[in-house]
């Protein structure tokens, strides 16, 4: 076969696979989410269709499958169904930029061919990731124009105005980790992250506790924090889902969707909190590495311990250890949103707006000056 | 083949999205193809090599600029834009963009560019063209940098005071 044709087959096909892992999780966060709520709040949430309820997701799936189709009759209805469709791309293109795992390869007689567990490796990884989550605007804002609802369209221009200005503390607070580590890229991040932790000061270094990995939050213990709360404010997550403040706009942006338009809303948000928790673990907390777990020590252990002998089977359990590494991390994340989302109260929209420019812009910019004095003091 | 597949698609993606920036009745319409315009320029970006400038291109023109025009025209009331967008309105639209780029292209074209083709290869693979953009940036092209800067912060503190006139948005009356 044609060699382009073959990296744009296997890209295509990865991209599928993305997407669909991010649509198979839904539910399941779906459920964490409803079932933690009860939790939190002493009740029992959804416990009678199968164990634990975990059948109520398909039980919904059914249902939101065979809603009545509508549309708002005075709406602009090419953009209301442009919107839920545009809602899901930015989660997905950005999920895909992300190694999700160490690349494995697959050799046989006359071929050998090495896949990376991520769609394309740009080079720019962060930039790009940005990039796209900032369209995401865009699905909120023809939702809100498509539907003729003044409740839509006030959820609209919140949403829109909340994510610009959450936007720029978001990528003030990415640039001392991206000072610390000196790349754009991913996986030179993750490969920065698996040595031991080493602080430099006045050119001499001081190494502690040598079990501790280099993870970025301990460079960047202010960049992670705010990093985390203006992606909250990013995927519209309370304490900052002004845009879909039920109190005051019925729904928001999707007060008019019913049916698979509004699920698909969902997989969008919840693609979203994916792609940020993927960031947080890449970024802060060393992506699929994890301490004393090494590529060749976890082959070794297929290998040896499991008698396993064929390189192919033994270089994807290896891929799999990783990406369960990584998915555990993002799992983490992912039940650190739903937490907050059940403990903490909305916001007011001025003091969504004073949080967003007044502290944690000048603590962003703080921090990346801060970061800037402490390389130069390293002298690199 | 696949670069000529790219480049083709994106630039028809482009000319569509521009054509119905100009002839859309509708200026949200507009300003949302406009966007769609960025964005496939960003993807002519990529398809050439240049992720950075791609990237750029789509976080502030496409995720920041675009976002704050669409989201002040929905401020607007448009049913009267609606009504009024007859064929003078159109007329005077398609004819100062057709000025635009008869200017455009006549610059082009007498700035001996397009006698003296020799056509730039970038070597993707060796350098890392973020790097080197940002030396440039840097050190050749320093003092323009700071420049625009400034004149950005002039244009930030210029649209500040002229909205706080007569209390601005914050008006008691």
């Amino acid at each position: 076969m044609n060699q382009d044709a073959f990296v744009v087959t296997v890209n295509l096909i990865k991209m599928a696979v993305i997407f669909l892992l991010m649509v198979q999780l839904v539910p399941i966060l779906v459920w964490v989410e409803r079932r933690g709520s009860a939790f939190i709040q002493n009740r029992f949430g959804p416990n009678r269709v199968g164990p634990l309820g975990l059948l109520q997701l398909l039980a919904d799936a059914v249902k939101f499958a065979f809603k009545e189709e509508f549309t708002p009759g005075k709406g602009h209805k090419a953009f209301f169904y442009m919107a839920p469709i545009i809602a899901l791309l930015p989660g997905v293109l950005a999920f895909g930029s992300i190694p999700l795992s160490i690349p494995f390869t697959l050799s046989g007689d006359g071929y050998s061919h090495t896949f990376a567990t991520q769609v394309f490796d740009l080079g720019i990884g962060i930039v790009f990731v940005l990039g796209v989550s900032s369209l995401a605007a865009y699905a909120l804002l023809l939702a809100g124009w498509g539907s003729a609802n003044k409740f839509s369209l006030f959820g609209a221009l919140r949403a829109s105005a909340q994510m610009i200005s959450y936007e720029l503390a978001l990528g003030l607070s990415l640039v001392g980790i991206l000072l610390c580590f000196g790349t754009f890229n991913f996986s030179e991040m993750i490969a920065a992250q698996e040595v031991p932790l080493t602080f430099f000061l006045f050119g001499k270094e001081y190494t502690f506790l040598s079990f501790l990995p280099a993870w970025g939050i301990f460079y960047q213990p202010l960049g992670a924090l705010l990093f985390f709360v203006s992606v909250f404010a990013e995927t519209n997550r309370l304490p900052f889902d002004l845009p879909e403040a039920e109190a005051e706009l019925v729904a928001g942006y999707h007060t008019e969707y019913g049916g698979l338009k509004m699920l698909m809303f969902y997989i969008g948000e919840y693609g979203h909190m994916m792609v940020a928790s993927a960031l947080m673990a890449t970024f802060y907390f060393g992506g699929y590495t994890f301490p004393g777990l090494t590529v060749v020590g976890v082959q070794e252990f297929f290998s040896g311990t499991l008698q396993i002998e064929s390189a192919n089977l033994i270089s994807i359990f290896t891929m799999l250890v990783f990406h369960v590494v990584l998915m555990t991390k993002i799992l983490i994340f992912l039940w650190i949103f739903v937490w907050v989302r059940w403990t903490l109260p909305r916001f007011r929209y001025d003091q969504l707006m004073d949080l967003g420019w007044k502290t944690m812009l000048p603590w962003a910019i703080f921090n990346t000056v801060l970061t800037a004095v402490f390389l130069l003091l390293r002298g690199v | 083949m696949i670069s000529a597949a790219l480049f083709y698609g994106f630039s028809a993606f482009i000319i569509i999205f521009a054509l119905a920036v100009l002839f859309a009745p509708n200026p949200i319409v507009s300003a949302l193809s406009l966007a769609a315009t960025m964005v496939g320029v960003a993807g002519l970006f990529f398809a050439l090599g240049s992720h950075f400038i791609a990237a750029v291109q789509i976080t502030v023109y496409a995720g920041a600029v675009m976002v704050l025009f669409v989201m002040v025209l929905m401020l607007f009331d448009l049913k009267k834009e609606d009504a009024v967008s007859a064929m003078y309105v159109r007329f005077l639209k398609i004819s100062v963009a057709g000025v635009i780029l008869g200017l455009i292209s006549g610059a082009i074209t007498l700035s001996g560019f397009a006698s003296n083709t020799t056509i730039m290869s970038v070597d993707t693979a060796s350098v890392t063209p973020t790097k080197k953009l940002a030396v440039l940036l840097f050190t050749k092209y320093l003092l323009a940098f700071e420049v625009l800067g400034i004149l950005l912060l002039v244009i930030a503190i210029g649209v500040v005071s002229v909205s706080r006139i007569k209390g601005g948005t914050h008006a008691k009356s």
